[in-house]
C-alpha cells in the first residue's frame, strides 16, 4: 500500500515537471500567451452576451432564471479551462498515434496515460478559468441561498467532480485513435461538440437528447445538475448529489477504455 | 483567361484536399450541427413560452434565420488565420514569393475551393434539421432569392476579406490560434451568427453596424427573409459589398508592407 502511494506521488511529481516544460515551451513566447488568455476571455464574454441578450427579452426559459444559466455556462467555461491548461495532452493522441511518436511514451518508464496528459499546456486554458470564476461569482452571489461550511465544500467537490467529468471524456475518447486512424482529433471533437447541449437546462430538450447528455455522454453532470443542486431546484437538486460518482465512473470508464486501446497499439513505424 | 487557370488549379487542389479527409471534414460538419440543434430547441422553449419575444420574427422565420447562419457559417471552414501562421513559420512564404502568382488570388483559390462540397453538405445536413424541426420559412418572393444569392456570395467574399486581413498578423505574431479565436469571438457576436441583431438594445446595434461583421450573416439572412425594405435592402447589399472589396484592397496593402518586413529580416 504504503509503495503504491509513493507511486502516485512520483507519477504526480513527473506529471507536473512535464507540465512545467510544456509550459516554458509556451511561456517564451510572450505574446502568444498574452493573445491567448485574451481571446479566450472573448469568447466567453460572447457567450454572456448572448444568453444576457435573450433574458432581456423574457424572464426565464422553462423556469430557470438568468443567474441559473449563467452558473451552467460559467460551469462549462470553467471545466473547458482545466481541461486545457492542465490536460490539453489529451487532444494531442490522435496525432502522436498517426505520426508514431506514440512510442516514445511507450519507452519511458511512466505511465502513458500521464505522460498525455501532461503532453500540451493550453494557456486559454487560464483565460476561461478566470473569466468562467468571475462569471461563477457573480451569479452565486444572485442567488438566495445560505452558504454553510458545508454548501461550501459541496461547491468545492461539484467543481472538482465537473472537471473530471471532462477531462474523463477527452480521455476517452482521445483513446479512439488507437482504433480509429486520423492526423486530428475527430472523435474527441466530435463528442466534444455534444457539450453544447450542456450550456442550457436539459428540460428544454426531447428526451431522446436529455438521455444523450444524461446517460450516454454525461455532460448534464458538467454544468446542469450541480447547478440545480447549488440553486435548490426541487425537481432536480437530488440528482446534483450524484455527480462525484458520475466523475469517478467516468474516470475508470476512460482508463479502461485508454488501457483497451494501449493493449493493441501498433505503431506506425518510422 | 490563361492566367486565370493556374488559380482554378489550385482551387481543385484546395477541394481535393477535402476530398482526401472526407470522413474528418463530415464529423466536423456534424459536430457543428449539435450546436444548430441546441439553438433550435433553446429559441423554440422561448417561442413556445412567450411567441412575441422573437419580436418581427415568427418561429418558421427564426428557423430560417437559424438555417441559413448555419449554412453561410460551414464555409471556408478549413481557411483560417493559422494556416498563414505556418507558412510564414515554416518559410514557405518564401517559395510564394518567388512563384509567379498573385498570393492574394492564391489564398482565394485555396479558400473558395471546398465552397460548392462545403454548400452542398450544409445544405443537405441543414435540411434534415428543418425537417425534423418542422420546416423553415421560405422566400416569400424569387427577387428575395436572388437578392439572397448576391447577398450571400457578397457575404462570402467579405468573410475571405476579413479572415485574410487579420491573418497578416502572422508575420508580426506566432499566436495564431488565439487571433483566429478572437477574430470568431468578435464576429460571432457582431456578425448576427449568435443572435440576431435586432434583439440587441441600442448600443450594441449601433456597434455592430459601423462594423463589417454584419454583412456575413444578418444582412444575408434578412435579406432571405425579405425582412428589409427595397432601399434597405440595396443600401446593405452595398455596404456588404463596399467592406468586402475596401478590405480586400486593405489586404493586398497589408501583404505589401508585411512583405517588406520579411525582407528585413531576410526571410
Amino acid at each position: 500500500m504504503a509503495a503504491r502511494l509513493r507511486h502516485a506521488r512520483w507519477l504526480v511529481y513527473i506529471y507536473f515537471r512535464c507540465l512545467g516544460q510544456q509550459m516554458k515551451a509556451i511561456l517564451a513566447y510572450e505574446a502568444d500567451f498574452v493573445i491567448l488568455m485574451i481571446s479566450a476571455g472573448l469568447v466567453q464574454i460572447t457567450g454572456f452576451l448572448f444568453i444576457w441578450t435573450i433574458f432581456q427579452r423574457i424572464p426565464d426559459i422553462n423556469g430557470w432564471t438568468f443567474w441559473q444559466v449563467v452558473m451552467m455556462y460559467s460551469l462549462i467555461f470553467i471545466t473547458e479551462g482545466v481541461g486545457s491548461l492542465f490536460f490539453e495532452g489529451t487532444w494531442r493522441v490522435s496525432r502522436l498515434i498517426y505520426n508514431g511518436n506514440f512510442d516514445q511514451m511507450l519507452l519511458r518508464p511512466v505511465s502513458p496515460i500521464v505522460q498525455v496528459l501532461a503532453a500540451d499546456v493550453g494557456f486559454n486554458g487560464l483565460g476561461n478559468i478566470i473569466t468562467g470564476g468571475v462569471l461563477m461569482l457573480i451569479a452565486l452571489g444572485n442567488v438566495q441561498v445560505q452558504w454553510t461550511p458545508g454548501r461550501l465544500l459541496m461547491l468545492a467537490i461539484l467543481i472538482v467532480s465537473a472537471a473530471t467529468i471532462r477531462v474523463a471524456i477527452n480521455l476517452g475518447t482521445a483513446a479512439s485513435a488507437f482504433w480509429i486512424r486520423t492526423p486530428w482529433s475527430m472523435v474527441p471533437f466530435f463528442v466534444h461538440q455534444l457539450g453544447e447541449f450542456a450550456k442550457y437546462p436539459i428540460t428544454i430538450y426531447s428526451m431522446a437528447v436529455q438521455a444523450l447528455v444524461v446517460v450516454a455522454i454525461p455532460f448534464a453532470f458538467v454544468s446542469f445538475f450541480p447547478t440545480a443542486y447549488l440553486f435548490n431546484v426541487e425537481a432536480w437538486s437530488a440528482l446534483g448529489l450524484l455527480t462525484p460518482l458520475v466523475a469517478v465512473y467516468c474516470l475508470l470508464v476512460a482508463v479502461w477504455v485508454f488501457r483497451r486501446g494501449l493493449s493493441r497499439y501498433e505503431s506506425t513505424g518510422h | 483567361m490563361h492566367g486565370l487557370n493556374k488559380y482554378f488549379a489550385i482551387a481543385k487542389a484546395s477541394l481535393e484536399v477535402i476530398f482526401v479527409y472526407r470522413a474528418g471534414f463530415t464529423v466536423n460538419l456534424i459536430g457543428s450541427v449539435f450546436y444548430v440543434v441546441a439553438m433550435f430547441y433553446l429559441w423554440q422553449t422561448i417561442f413556445l413560452v412567450k411567441p412575441g419575444a422573437l419580436g418581427v420574427f415568427t418561429w418558421p422565420e427564426m428557423k430560417a434565420y437559424l438555417i441559413v447562419a448555419f449554412i453561410l457559417n460551414s464555409t471556408m471552414t478549413w481557411f483560417d488565420e493559422s494556416s498563414m501562421g505556418q507558412d510564414v513559420r515554416e518559410g514557405r512564404v518564401a517559395i510564394d514569393l518567388a512563384r509567379p502568382i498573385d498570393f492574394q488570388l492564391k489564398r482565394f483559390a485555396e479558400a473558395t475551393g471546398p465552397v460548392p462540397f462545403e454548400l452542398i453538405s450544409a445544405v443537405a445536413i441543414g435540411a434534415v434539421v428543418a425537417f425534423v424541426f418542422g420546416g423553415i420559412a421560405l422566400p416569400a418572393d424569387p427577387v428575395h432569392l436572388a437578392l439572397f444569392i448576391v447577398s450571400a456570395a457578397l457575404a462570402t467574399l467579405l468573410k475571405f476579406s476579413i479572415i485574410y486581413c487579420v491573418s497578416m498578423t502572422a508575420f508580426w505574431t506566432t499566436g495564431m490560434q488565439g487571433v483566429s479565436n478572437a477574430r470568431m469571438a468578435v464576429q460571432n457576436i457582431f456578425s448576427g451568427a449568435l443572435i440576431p441583431l435586432v434583439f440587441f438594445p441600442d448600443w450594441l446595434r449601433g456597434l455592430a453596424s459601423v462594423l463589417p461583421f454584419q454583412g456575413m450573416i444578418s444582412t444575408p439572412a434578412l435579406t432571405y427573409l425579405g425582412a428589409m425594405d427595397g432601399p434597405t435592402t440595396a443600401f446593405m447589399i452595398g455596404t456588404q459589398a463596399v467592406w468586402a472589396f475596401g478590405l480586400l484592397l486593405c489586404g493586398r496593402l497589408l501583404w505589401r508592407s508585411a512583405v517588406k518586413a520579411v525582407t528585413i529580416n531576410g526571410g
